[in-house]
C-alpha cells in the first residue's frame, strides 16, 4: 500500500509531461494564428463591424441611408462598367500576347516580355499621367492628328472610355503572366492528336487549347478583376476632373469628407465593393469548378507555329509597335513635356528648361522630403517583411498543413482587398487597438508602416516560398546529414540557393511601397508624405508640369534599379549558382 | 550495429510501415527491396532522422536514436546519405563538398588544417575525382556527380551509411559502372551501408542481404541466393525474379500439380509456407522444355521471344499461363508446338554461395 501513491504520481507526472509537448506544439501553432489573426483579419471584421453599429448599437441605418441615394447606385453602375471593359479588354490583350509569345516563332521574345512587364513596374498613376501627356494638346497624338486632314481632335482620355483603355492596359500583363506558362504546358500532342482526328488549327484552337488554357485565363482574369476594382490612382486622376466616381474614388472622397458619419457611410460602401469582389471570386471558382487539368505537364517553350519570313516581320513589326506606344512612348512624351516651361505651350526649343525640375527639387521642400519618407518607408517594410515572410515561407515549405495554410490565407487578405477599403480598416484598427485607448499611431508614418508591411507582406511570403520550391529538399538533407544545422545550414546552403528568389521578391515589395498612392492617400499626415501623395497632390492642384518632373525622375530611378537587379541576379547566376 | 524495434509510422490514417523489426549489422550492406509506396523510403527518413517514428525505436550501439517521443535530429546522427537525385550544391567546388561535413559532422575533423587537406585528398583519390576538386557540379558528368555524392557522405567516416535509389538518375552502362564502385567502397570503408532500391537486379548484385518489403511491412530477409531460391511468400517470389505459381497438392515432400495428377514433382527446397497452400514456386529456367512424346505436363508454345542468351517460352498449360525460360542451344519449338514440361533436378541452395 505504501508503495503504490508515488507510483501513480509518478505515471501522472510522466503522461502530463508528454501531452504537454503535443499541447505546446499546437499551443505554438495557435499563438501563432492568434497574432496573425489580429493583423491581418481582425481589421477587416472590424470595418464590417463598424458598418453595422452606431453609438454602440446595432443599426442598418448606414446600409437604408446609403443604398437609398442615387450616387451610389450611379457609381456602383460606372464601377461595374469600367472594371468590366477594362476586364474584358485587359483578358483580350493578354490572352493574344502570350498565345502569341507562346506558340508563334517570334525573335526577340524576351524583350517584348520585358516591355510587356513595363506596366508593372510603373505605378499606374504615373502611367495614366504619361498618357494624359501623351493625348494633351501639346502632345504627339494632337500634333500628329494636325498634319491629317479634316478637323481631327485626340480622344478624350478623361472619360469612361479612358478609365477603361488606362485600366485595360495596365492590368493585361496581369492575364498575360497568368495565360503565358499555361499555353506553354499544353502539351503540343494533344493538338496533333486533334489534328490527325481530323480537326482544322482553328477548331483545335477552340475545342482543345482554349478548354485546356481557361485555368489560366480564368485566373488572370479574376486577378485583372480584382485589380481593376482595386485601381485608386487611374480613376482618381482620369475621372475626378470629369466628376466620374467608382468606388474606390467614392470612398476616398467620403472620409476625406469628414461628415459626420463619414467612416461609417465609408464602411458601408467598402462591404459594398467587397461584395462584387466576392462575387468576382465565385465566379470563377464556378468556371475552375469544372475544369480538369493536368498539373504535371512539362513546360515547352519551342514555337508550335511557324509563319512565312514575311509575315513573321510583319507581326513582329506590329507587336512591337503596339508594345512601343501603350509603354515607352507615354513615358517619353512625359519625359519630354516636363522640359517645357509652362502647361500648354508647344513643345519647341525655346520653351524648353529645367525650371519644373528647380521648383520640384529646390523651391518646394515636399517632394524631397516625401522621397525621403517613401524610401525609408519602403526600406523598413521590405526588411521587415523580408525576415518575417521569409520564416513564415519556411515553415509553410516545411509543415504544410492547416496551420500554415490557414496562416498564409490570413495574409493575403489584405493584399486582396481593395486599397481603399484597407486603408480604411488600418485606420479602425489602429486608431484605437483597443477600445477606449488611442496610441497615437493615426496620423504618424508609423501607420503607413504597419499598413504597408501587412499589405505587402504575402508578396514576400509568395516570393520566398517559389525560391524554396525551387530548390529540391534534398539539398537541405544533405546538408543536415552532413552535420550543418541552424545558422550553418542557411548561411552555408540555403541563402545562397534562394538568395535570388528571395531578393526579388524584397525588391517587389520595396518598388510596391515606395510608389503605393491608394494606401497613403487616406493615412497620410502632414509630415508623412509619400512619393504618391505628393504627385497626386500636384495633380489635383492642377500643376501637371510638376507631377510630370517629378514623376520622370521617379521613372528613371525604377528603371535604373530594375536594370541594376537583372544584372546583378544574373551575375549572381553566373558567379555563385554556376549556371550556364 | 543498428536495431530497429517495432516500428510504426502512420501519416494522418494511411499506415506506412507496421511494426518493423530489423537489425543491421557492423559493416552489413542491406538492400531494401520493394515496388513504389511499400515504406522502403519512409524507413530510410527514419534512420537518417528526417522525422520520428508513430511507434517503437531506433537503436544505434545502445544508444538510442528515435522513439515517439524524443527524435536525435540527422545532423546529430552518426551517418552519411546518398541521395537519388545526388544533392549536390551548385555554388560548392568538389572539394568543398567534400570539406563540409568534415566541417560539420559530429565525426568532424577536429585536428589542423592540414589534416582536412590530406583527408579530403584521400577521399578524392578513394571515389577517382582527384583530378575533377576545383569542378562546379554543372561541369561534371553524371557518374562524377554520383561520385561527389558517395565522397561526400563516406568523408566523415559514419557508422552508418544509407543510400535512396542512389542508382536511378543514371544509364544503364554507368549504374553497372558504379555497382561495383559502391562495393569497393563498401569493403575500404566498412561501413554499415543500407541501400533502397526498387530494381531487384540491383539488389541480388551488391547486397549481403536483402529485406523485401511490401505495403508497410517486411515480406522476408535473406541473403540474395538464399532469397532467389527458397522465397517464403508469393510476393517474394514474384517480385524476386520471375515465378510461376503453380497450383496442387504437397503429399509427403512430394507435389502433384493439380493439372495432371500422373506427374509427381520432388522437393527442390519449397519453404512450408507454400506447401500449406498447395503451391510449387519454379523458376522459368527450372522449367525443362521437351519434344511432347516425352514425360511430363503437356501444353501449346503460344508466344516465342528470342532474348539473345536465352529464349522466353509462354506456354498454355491447361487453364495456366507458364513462363519458361530455355538456352538456345537446346532444342527449339515455334508457337503451336506441343510440348512436354518437366523440372530440372537441380538441388537448392539454403545458404550463400556467393562470398563477398
Amino acid at each position: 500500500m505504501t508503495a503504490k501513491p508515488p507510483k501513480a504520481e509518478e505515471r501522472k507526472k510522466r503522461d502530463s509531461s508528454f501531452s504537454l509537448f503535443f499541447q505546446s506544439k499546437n499551443l505554438y501553432k495557435i499563438i501563432g494564428l492568434l497574432v496573425i489573426f489580429v493583423f491581418f483579419l481582425l481589421p477587416v471584421l472590424r470595418l464590417v463591424w463598424l458598418s453595422f453599429v452606431d453609438d454602440g448599437s446595432l443599426t442598418m441605418q448606414y446600409y437604408t441611408e446609403v443604398l437609398r441615394e442615387p450616387a451610389t447606385w450611379k457609381t456602383v453602375k460606372n464601377t461595374l462598367i469600367v472594371v468590366l471593359g477594362s476586364t474584358i479588354l485587359a483578358l483580350v490583350l493578354g490572352i493574344l500576347f502570350s498565345w502569341i509569345v507562346a506558340y508563334v516563332q517570334l525573335s526577340g521574345k524576351r524583350a517584348m516580355q520585358l516591355f510587356i512587364f513595363l506596366p508593372f513596374v510603373i505605378p499606374s498613376y504615373i502611367t495614366t499621367l504619361a498618357w494624359t501627356q501623351f493625348f494633351s494638346a501639346s502632345g504627339p497624338v494632337t500634333a500628329m492628328l494636325s498634319w491629317l486632314p479634316g478637323d481631327l481632335q485626340a480622344p478624350n482620355l478623361y472619360s469612361i472610355g479612358g478609365i477603361i483603355l488606362l485600366l485595360g492596359i495596365s492590368h493585361y500583363p496581369l492575364v498575360y503572366l497568368f495565360t503565358v506558362n499555361v499555353f506553354r504546358k499544353i502539351p503540343r500532342e494533344l493538338e496533333e492528336a486533334a489534328a490527325t482526328s481530323g480537326l482544322s488549327k482553328k477548331r483545335a484552337f477552340w475545342k482543345v487549347v482554349l478548354p485546356l488554357a481557361l485555368p489560366g485565363i480564368a485566373s488572370g482574369g479574376l486577378i485583372a478583376f480584382l485589380s481593376n476594382l482595386d485601381n485608386f490612382g487611374i480613376p482618381a486622376f482620369l475621372g475626378t476632373p470629369a466628376n466620374i466616381r467608382v468606388l474606390s474614388t467614392y470612398i476616398y472622397e467620403q472620409v476625406v469628407g469628414f461628415g459626420p458619419s463619414a467612416f461609417s457611410r465609408a464602411a458601408v460602401l467598402s462591404v459594398i465593393l467587397g461584395l462584387i469582389a466576392l462575387i468576382g471570386t465565385i465566379l470563377q471558382w464556378f468556371l475552375l469548378r469544372r475544369s480538369r487539368v493536368n498539373e504535371t505537364s512539362r513546360s515547352d517553350s519551342t514555337p508550335r507555329i511557324y509563319l512565312s519570313a514575311s509575315k513573321q516581320k510583319l507581326l513582329e513589326v506590329s507587336l512591337w509597335v503596339f508594345l512601343l506606344v501603350t509603354s515607352l512612348m507615354p513615358l517619353i512624351t512625359m519625359g519630354a513635356l516636363s522640359l517645357i516651361s509652362a502647361y500648354g505651350v508647344p513643345f519647341k526649343l525655346e520653351n524648353l528648361s529645367l525650371r519644373n525640375y528647380e521648383y520640384v527639387f529646390l523651391t518646394d521642400s515636399k517632394p524631397l522630403s516625401a522621397l525621403s519618407n517613401s524610401i525609408q518607408l519602403a526600406f523598413f517594410t521590405m526588411l521587415v517583411c523580408l525576415v518575417i515572410g521569409t520564416a513564415v515561407a519556411y515553415l509553410r515549405f516545411k509543415y504544410p498543413d492547416w496551420s500554415t495554410k490557414t496562416a498564409e490565407l490570413f495574409m493575403t487578405i489584405p493584399y486582396a482587398l481593395p486599397g481603399t477599403v484597407f486603408a480604411l480598416c488600418m485606420i479602425f484598427m489602429w486608431l484605437e487597438p483597443i477600445p477606449g485607448w488611442n496610441p497615437g499611431i493615426y496620423g504618424t508614418v508609423w501607420i503607413l508602416f504597419i499598413a504597408y508591411v501587412t499589405r505587402f507582406l504575402v508578396l514576400q511570403v509568395r516570393g520566398s516560398y517559389t525560391a524554396l520550391l525551387q530548390i529540391d529538399p534534398s539539398m537541405e538533407e544533405a546538408a543536415r546529414t552532413s552535420g550543418a544545422a541552424g545558422w550553418v545550414k542557411w548561411r552555408r546552403i540555403l541563402l545562397p540557393l534562394l538568395f535570388p528568389g528571395i531578393v526579388s521578391g524584397a525588391l517587389l515589395v520595396f518598388l510596391m511601397a515606395l510608389t503605393e498612392l491608394t494606401v497613403s492617400s487616406l493615412l497620410w499626415s502632414s509630415g508623412s508624405e509619400t512619393v504618391g501623395v505628393v504627385i497626386f497632390g500636384y495633380e489635383q492642384a492642377g500643376y501637371s508640369t510638376y507631377s510630370t518632373a517629378f514623376s520622370t525622375v521617379l521613372v528613371l530611378g525604377i528603371l535604373f534599379g530594375g536594370g541594376l537587379f537583372m544584372l546583378l541576379s544574373k551575375l549572381w547566376d553566373r558567379k555563385v549558382l554556376k549556371t550556364k | 550495429m543498428i536495431k530497429v524495434n517495432n516500428v510504426s509510422k502512420k501519416y494522418g490514417s494511411f499506415t506506412a510501415l507496421h511494426a518493423i523489426d530489423l537489425e543491421i549489422g557492423e559493416g552489413e550492406f542491406i538492400a531494401v527491396l520493394g515496388p513504389s509506396g511499400c515504406g522502403k523510403t519512409t524507413l530510410l527518413k527514419l534512420l537518417a532522422g528526417f522525422m520520428g517514428p508513430t511507434d517503437g525505436t531506433i537503436e544505434m550501439d545502445n544508444l538510442i536514436l528515435a522513439s515517439k517521443k524524443r527524435v536525435l535530429p540527422p545532423e546529430k546522427r552518426n551517418i552519411g546519405m546518398v541521395f537519388q537525385s545526388f544533392a549536390l550544391w551548385p555554388h560548392m567546388t568538389v572539394a568543398e563538398h567534400v570539406k563540409f561535413p568534415l566541417s560539420y559532422h559530429p565525426n568532424k575533423i577536429k585536428e589542423g588544417k592540414k589534416e582536412l587537406q590530406e583527408r579530403i585528398n584521400d577521399v578524392l583519390k578513394l571515389v577517382g575525382l582527384d583530378s575533377l576538386a576545383e569542378r562546379y557540379p554543372s561541369e561534371l558528368s553524371g557518374g562524377q556527380k554520383q561520385r561527389v555524392a558517395l565522397a561526400r557522405a563516406i568523408a566523415p567516416l559514419p557508422n552508418l551509411l544509407l543510400m535512396d535509389e542512389p542508382l536511378s538518375a543514371l544509364d544503364v552502362e554507368l549504374r553497372m559502372e558504379m555497382r561495383k564502385e559502391i562495393q569497393k567502397l563498401h569493403r575500404e570503408t566498412k561501413a554499415s551501408i543500407v541501400f533502397v532500391t526498387h530494381d531487384q537486379g540491383e539488389a541480388l548484385a551488391i547486397a549481403d542481404k536483402i529485406v523485401v518489403m511490401n505495403q508497410g511491412r517486411i515480406e522476408q530477409i535473406a541473403p540474395p541466393e538464399v532469397l532467389y531460391t527458397r522465397p517464403e511468400t508469393e510476393f517474394v517470389a514474384t517480385f524476386v525474379g520471375k515465378c510461376n505459381l503453380v497450383k496442387g497438392e504437397w503429399r509427403n515432400d512430394q507435389f502433384i500439380p493439380a493439372i495432371d495428377s500422373k506427374n509427381v514433382w520432388s522437393d527442390l527446397g519449397v519453404t512450408t509456407s507454400f506447401k500449406e497452400n498447395g503451391i510449387y514456386p519454379v523458376r522459368p529456367e527450372q522449367f525443362q522444355l521437351m519434344p511432347p512424346e516425352k514425360n511430363g505436363l503437356q501444353g501449346i508454345v503460344s508466344f516465342v521471344q528470342y532474348q539473345g542468351h536465352e529464349i522466353h517460352y509462354t506456354v498454355e498449360v491447361g487453364e495456366e499461363t507458364w513462363t519458361i525460360h530455355e538456352s538456345v542451344f537446346t532444342t527449339r519449338f515455334a508457337t503451336g508446338d506441343f510440348v512436354s514440361i518437366s523440372l530440372k533436378n537441380a538441388p537448392v541452395q539454403t545458404e550463400s554461395l556467393v562470398s563477398y
